[in-house]
């Protein structure tokens, strides 16, 4: 699953409606958008860090993401210089704290990289200066969001898991920026933004699934021979470390088990009884 | 767009992450002109980004980065009881450098470290002011390649060359570099000194090929041993961790006929000999980090908190290889790990 987080609505119009993404009405605190089969969850947080922070966590403690789950940030910024262009963040910086938080950067891709500092208010270049809240950073982006979205997401995501992308908007002239002019900043690197949802998953997922397969072919089998020697908790659990040993280093363990009930060493009469045949299986696959 | 498919991870040491204090240090800005399209992060501690909660290990390793900065606190650490002292009484190791470009499956860097990522500390010369003081009191017998392998990363940051050069000023001063290296250049090159021991980790080709991941072939580290060898210089051979694998008897047999085949044992200075064992907090971790990894899952026996292969396989394992030793070694030269 691909947990996609944008402030505003028109940074997610693109997503919506390119992945038919349909909309949770139980969700009645936040606007909140899923496909089952895209694989995505995409939750529009409100401007700034509070909102952000609590749509992440509430999103999260609700639906519980996994290992091979991925949180996507992606929004509008501002640029130092106001360079256009989509920018993966390789380190966020909360203005207010000046705590720095650093995503891995582990998969290739084709953006530019930048650092963002996260502010409580929209940068007016006018009021606040030219440097004002970037200056005690050696980053070029600002946003709102960005270091909030990454301290609530560590709570459920690892940084290997969570990508923030921003896309530039303006130079601090946040007041000039309309939602009409973010959809069309969206939707002209749509295609590369879609690449990256559609891909992302899928390395995080090579990993998780190897070992749900290992599993669900063997419990039964476990099952049946727990309760033929009778194990008790302990016992359960050893045998089960002993056959996900001999599973991964491709013993075959499953003739030798066979081999036993053909012998008539299993099931056996009792626990006592069932602790000798353990250590007899041990003996013949050690 | 590139597609992610086709290449998912980026090239190793793509990100360098740089500590501010030492951005402009010499050191830092000569490893750094190593790798000119690296992106440099700068950031405040190393811990910031080393000691972040949930880190995949796994996925990290497949993209290691670098983190450059200054090592400070403890610079010198005694002895862990896991770990072979060799019979010397003041035995100590330090750490200019954490985690190894090697992806061994049996690492227990894998359950000490949050992290996979390689910090390197660039204020050596700190840690020889350390080293320096210790000396005045006593001698010492120092391993500065445990928590890494220094010969791996020696082109770029040329750090054994430099304990080299410092033991030579040190009458007292034993270290130990231990490496599953074979840079054979290094080896051509490398100084006799009598203060600086090359320990070689050996495994079976068949574990190397199971478990030791980007590690130079079993003959390949033979032949740089036997290089150095050949020049009189002091050279370990460490059969330490020794890993189970059905059928290890003929694996390790194989190995020790490569062994005989290619280096006069009667030059070298000793062996260990031990198999794989390790703290239970480690091995829970490695555990964690790798669930499809059989060496890590092998129902171990745990004992006053360490983990070791049950008594009688470890014993099989340790007698098999310290007995066919004694056939060509000198029984002081063997060191077999006791707790």
């Amino acid at each position: 699953m691909i947990y996609i987080f944008t402030a505003l609505y028109c940074e997610a119009h693109a997503f919506i409606r390119h992945f038919h993404l349909e909309k949770n009405p139980k969700n009645t605190r936040f606007q909140e958008f899923y496909s089952e089969t895209a694989d995505i969850r995409l939750v529009v947080t409100g401007i700034g860090e509070i909102a952000a922070a609590a749509a992440v966590g509430s999103v999260c403690a609700e639906y519980k993401p996994k290992e091979e789950d991925v949180l996507l940030n992606i929004g509008t910024c501002a640029h130092r210089s106001g360079t256009a262009g989509v920018f993966v963040c390789n380190k966020l910086t909360e203005q207010a704290t000046g705590k720095t938080f650093y995503p891995d950067i582990l998969y290739s891709h084709n953006f530019d990289e930048e650092a963002v500092v996260t502010g409580m208010q929209p940068w007016n270049r006018e009021k606040d200066g030219a440097e004002a809240p970037l200056a005690f950073s050696d980053g070029n982006l600002y946003d709102m969001e960005a270091a909030a979205i990454y301290q609530a997401g560590s709570y459920y995501f690892g940084p290997h898991q969570m990508v923030f992308l921003k896309i530039v908007s303006d130079s601090g002239e946040a007041k000039e920026v309309l939602a009409k002019q973010v959809e069309q900043l969206m939707e002209a690197c749509q295609d590369e933004l879609f690449d990256l949802v559609k891909q992302l998953p899928e390395i995080l997922c090579q990993d998780a699934q190897k070992e749900n397969c290992l599993w669900t072919e063997k419990e039964a089998m476990l099952e049946k021979l727990c309760t033929d020697m009778h194990c008790s908790k302990v016992m359960r659990d050893m045998l089960k470390q002993h056959i996900r040993y001999l599973e991964l280093s491709g013993t075959d363990y499953v003739s030798v088990i066979q081999e036993m009930y053909r012998e008539g060493l299993f099931p056996c009469k009792d626990k006592r009884e069932g602790k000798l045949r353990f250590e007899e299986l041990k003996r013949r696959l050690f | 767009m590139k597609s992610l498919k086709e290449d998912y991870f980026n090239a190793f040491f793509s990100h360098i992450y740089v500590e501010e204090s030492v951005r402009k240090l010499p050191r830092t800005q000569e490893i750094l002109s190593k790798f000119p399209s690296a992106k440099i992060i700068e950031i405040g501690h190393y811990k910031d980004v080393f000691c972040r909660s949930k880190q995949s290990f796994t996925l990290q390793h497949r993209s290691q980065n670098l983190i450059l900065a200054a090592k400070q606190g403890t610079l010198i650490y005694e002895g862990a009881p896991v770990c072979q002292s060799f019979g010397n009484d003041y035995f100590y190791y330090t750490s200019c450098m954490m985690n190894c470009v090697f992806d061994c499956e049996y690492c227990y860097l894998k359950g000490m470290y949050p992290s996979a990522n390689i910090v390197i500390f660039v204020n050596l010369e700190d840690i020889f002011a350390q080293v320096e003081e210790m000396l005045k009191s006593h001698p010492m017998y120092l391993c500065v390649s445990y928590d890494t392998d220094l010969l791996a990363l020696e082109q770029i940051i040329g750090y054994a060359g430099k304990w080299c050069a410092f033991t030579e000023k040190h009458e007292n001063l034993k270290i130990e570099i231990r490496t599953k290296c074979a840079n054979k250049q290094y080896a051509r090159d490398a100084r006799l000194l009598p203060g600086v021991i090359y320990a070689f980790t050996l495994s079976p080709q068949t574990v190397i090929d199971a478990c030791e991941h980007q590690t130079p072939a079993l003959k390949e580290r033979l032949s740089c041993a036997a290089e150095m060898v050949k020049r009189g210089i002091p050279v370990r051979l460490c059969f330490d961790p020794m890993i189970y694998l059905p059928g290890w008897k003929q694996y390790y047999e194989e190995m020790l006929r490569q062994v005989y085949d290619t280096i006069d044992l009667v030059k070298i200075v000793d062996v260990s000999v031990g198999s794989f064992r390790i703290s239970q907090d480690y091995l829970k971790k490695m555990r964690r980090q790798e669930p499809d990894t059989a060496v890590v899952w092998f129902p171990f026996q745990n004992e006053d908190g360490f983990y070791h292969y049950p008594n009688e396989l470890m014993e099989q394992m340790e007698s098999f290889l310290t007995e066919r030793l004694e056939e060509k070694i000198s029984k002081e030269k063997i060191f077999r790990w006791k707790e």
